[in-house]
């Protein structure tokens, strides 16, 4: 089996899940088709193989997750069907997003999988995950990228192609022509080679392919325009949502205040002390930061005094963030991706990063790390049991926090990477040629 | 001083993988335009894709027509935003190859002619050549870095890296990331400094952004045009020879047209269908939460 998919589509991945501040998932849409290709060998007896190939064409980004499944697993047919609606046919797959885990599918995935080839009808429906990983100093970002055919034995893996230009050098245009003293050649080619250009001597086919060019650029410019006003309503449109959100915050937040007044007016002796206040007002906001935070953070301005980003990366203590004070503006802040450690402070001039051991992971904002979401999600549904963890201890948790080794990196920064990637994944150091080329 | 991190907003990110995943024969490179704030954190609002006037395989070169069109284009948006907007980095591709930059090898030998008066790229006389020479592990990605930082110190480098398979695991791979240069002292080696980079979210592409990202097939078809146009403009060829050529470029525009407007123009449709129903779904939350604040 062989698969493609466009570099936009790919890209568009990637900043879908970029903006998510949790996992990411949604389904691929495109096609397959049988590719045959003919051998010839020596005992010139050509064969025909039958080659699958598989194309995403475009993805549909779920929301949320958990949109079309539950804590168990289990696929809800009707909100699949409203998230794809009448798209159902060109489902070929589905994708998953995760941060610092294994290339491997969770149990959960496996699960959801079935379901979905038996729902949508596709025997050999593919599953394209996709992990990031992070250097210790968050300088450096690894997307890496596998392709699953669950349906088949020992889980196979597909190679992924981005077809692409290839190679756009002019190498290819002569600036000479090969010598050829003979007259024939000469009158024939003269005579019967003017019907390739027009008066002015240009060549009529490039007139055209030009103008089919000019055409396909022009409607790219039109469906641009089309695609920029249309940012700008969802822009609004979530800006109000947005707005909406916080002042209903504010208000249960207020009314949560009036009654606890309330109660602490009409019961003066019955007032929570200090030591047995279950939940310290940092953790509270903590929560109320992680749970209200604006799907769509408002940009900071450079004069608006940013929390110093030494600051954010060098929370060691339960004291609060800095910029607790202000829910919209700690989700604007970039969230650590590092595993296992707070990040790095700025570097010394030398370059010379020291090699910090992995210390208490910087806490996420708002769901930054997808074992937050999962793991209150987890917690709340009681769903973790042990007979997952015994069926699979080697993909038990999707947010296991584990990064591979890049054996080219720095010493320095290697250091800080912990092992649990198979060995197989080493670094980029034996990249091979990738990708079709449409030359 | 280094700056102590960057953030690159996730429209611009885009933008920088859609180019980088354009061609993996070659590396692509464009400028970054934002602005830097007084914690030295430089935050990246878009890019600006550039033309390559050396389509050699192991070198990058910026025009400077480009170069001064980057300023332009740093102006317009300090117009539209209200906010001091510059050139603040520029961007290149690594297909194929390690993500890390590449220090001079000795016998690197391309000199550097001029200097630019300003990273506003104003070409007072003199013009900035900048060369990216590339072997296969002696590139001046810190070296032509550091001359970037002569002028403007807060000025970073981000690389992508694409195009990277592990055969047997048939995991592929994307990197980026970012540095600054430095030289311990005078006359020493330049060294990579390791900068904090993030993709900030961003849920809307910039208008900006936007318009970068369809400048690809414009800029791809450019290039072409001139190539054919020099190769044109040679009266000794043969009939033969000239519609070899002809047809060459019809090829190549064939390929950018299939490769690149192709599927931007679906990723574009794709995009204008999902936003639709995005705001379809904003808007009966905006009611439900409307109704819900009512009722409060």
């Amino acid at each position: 089996m062989a698969a493609s998919i466009s570099g936009y589509t790919f890209s568009s991945v990637c900043y879908h899940s970029a903006n998510s501040n949790s996992d990411h998932e949604g389904f691929l849409l495109g096609e397959v088709r049988q590719e045959e290709t003919v051998s010839i060998s020596d005992t010139q007896i050509s064969s025909a193989e039958l080659l699958q190939v598989v194309e995403v064409h475009n993805h549909e980004p779920c929301a949320q997750l958990f949109s079309f499944y539950d804590y168990a697993g289990k696929v809800n047919d009707e909100n699949l069907n409203r998230i794809l609606k009448d798209r159902h046919k060109n489902v070929i797959g589905w994708y998953r997003f995760r941060r610092n885990t294994q290339q491997q599918m969770s149990f959960r995935e496996q699960i959801i999988h079935k379901q979905l080839t038996q729902l949508l009808g596709v025997p050999d429906l593919v599953f394209l995950l996709f992990s990031f990983i992070s250097t210790a100093n968050n300088s450096t970002h690894a997307l890496e990228y596998v392709l699953f055919r669950p349906n088949r034995r020992y889980n196979q893996r597909v190679t992924l192609h981005i077809p692409n230009l290839g190679t756009t050098s002019q190498q290819e245009y002569k600036v000479s022509s090969v010598p050829n003293t003979s007259l024939n050649y000469a009158k024939v080619i003269k005579e019967h080679g003017a019907e390739f250009f027009d008066k002015d001597g240009v060549m009529k086919d490039i007139r055209t392919i030009f103008q089919v060019y000019g055409a396909l650029q022009d409607r790219v410019q039109a469906v641009c325009g089309e695609v920029e006003q249309n940012e700008r309503v969802k822009e609004k449109f979530q800006e109000e949502v947005n707005k909406l959100k916080q002042q209903i915050a504010l208000r249960k937040q207020k009314s949560a205040e009036e009654e606890r007044r309330l109660q602490e007016a009409q019961n003066p002796e019955q007032r929570p002390t200090p030591e047995e206040n279950s939940e310290p007002p940092e953790t509270s906001l903590l929560s109320r930061v992680i749970f209200h935070t604006p799907s769509t953070p408002e940009r900071l301005g450079p004069s608006a005094n940013p929390p110093s980003y030494a600051d954010l990366l060098s929370l060691q203590d339960d004291s609060l963030l800095p910029s607790l004070s202000s829910p919209t503006s700690a989700a604007l802040l970039p969230r650590p991706q590092a595993v296992g450690s707070p990040g790095h402070p700025s570097p010394s001039p030398l370059g010379l990063n020291p090699s910090p051991a992995p210390s208490p992971s910087t806490p996420y904002l708002g769901n930054g790390d997808g074992s937050s979401s999962d793991s209150l999600d987890r917690q709340a549904a009681g769903q973790e049991d042990d007979e997952e963890d015994d069926d699979d201890d080697e993909d038990s948790s999707e947010y296991e926090n584990l990064v591979s080794e890049v054996a080219q990196l720095p010493p320095v920064t290697a250091s800080v990477l912990a092992q649990g990637r198979p060995a197989a994944l080493s670094p980029d150091g034996d990249a091979s040629v990738l990708g079709s080329q449409t030359s | 001083m280094a700056v102590s991190a960057v953030h690159l907003e996730s429209d611009a990110f885009l933008v920088c993988m859609n180019h980088a995943l354009s061609t993996e024969k070659e590396e692509v490179m464009g400028l970054c335009i934002g602005e830097v704030d007084t914690n030295r954190i430089v935050h990246i609002h878009s890019v600006i894709i550039l033309r390559r006037s050396d389509k050699r395989k192991d070198r990058v070169e910026i025009s400077p027509e480009q170069l001064s069109s980057a300023a332009t284009e740093a102006e317009r948006l300090a117009d539209m935003t209200g906010r001091p907007m510059r050139v603040v980095g520029w961007y290149h591709s690594h297909p194929h190859i390690t993500v890390w930059p590449s220090h001079v090898g000795k016998n690197q030998s391309t000199p550097l002619p001029h200097q630019f008066h300003n990273f506003s790229f104003h070409c007072h006389g003199k013009l900035f050549q900048l060369v990216c020479l590339r072997h296969s592990f002696s590139t001046t990605d810190v070296r032509t870095q550091a001359m970037y930082q002569m002028m403007d110190q807060g000025f970073v480098g981000l690389i992508f890296s694409c195009f990277i398979e592990d055969k047997n695991t048939k995991t592929g791979r994307v990197l980026y990331t970012c540095f600054q240069s430095v030289q311990a002292q005078k006359g020493s080696e330049y060294e990579r400094i390791e900068i904090p980079i993030h993709v900030v979210p961003h849920e809307a592409i910039g208008k900006v952004c936007l318009e970068s990202a369809v400048e690809l097939p414009r800029i791809l078809c450019q290039e072409e045009q001139d190539t054919y146009r020099k190769i044109h403009s040679l009266t000794h060829l043969d009939p033969i020879t000239k519609i070899h050529n002809g047809s060459v470029f019809t090829k190549n525009l064939c390929s950018q047209m299939s490769a690149v407007s192709g599927p931007l123009l679906q990723w574009l449709e794709d995009r204008l269908e999902q936003n639709r129903q995005s705001v379809i779904e904003l808007q009966l939350e905006k009611e439900r939460l409307t109704q819900e604040l009512a009722t409060m």
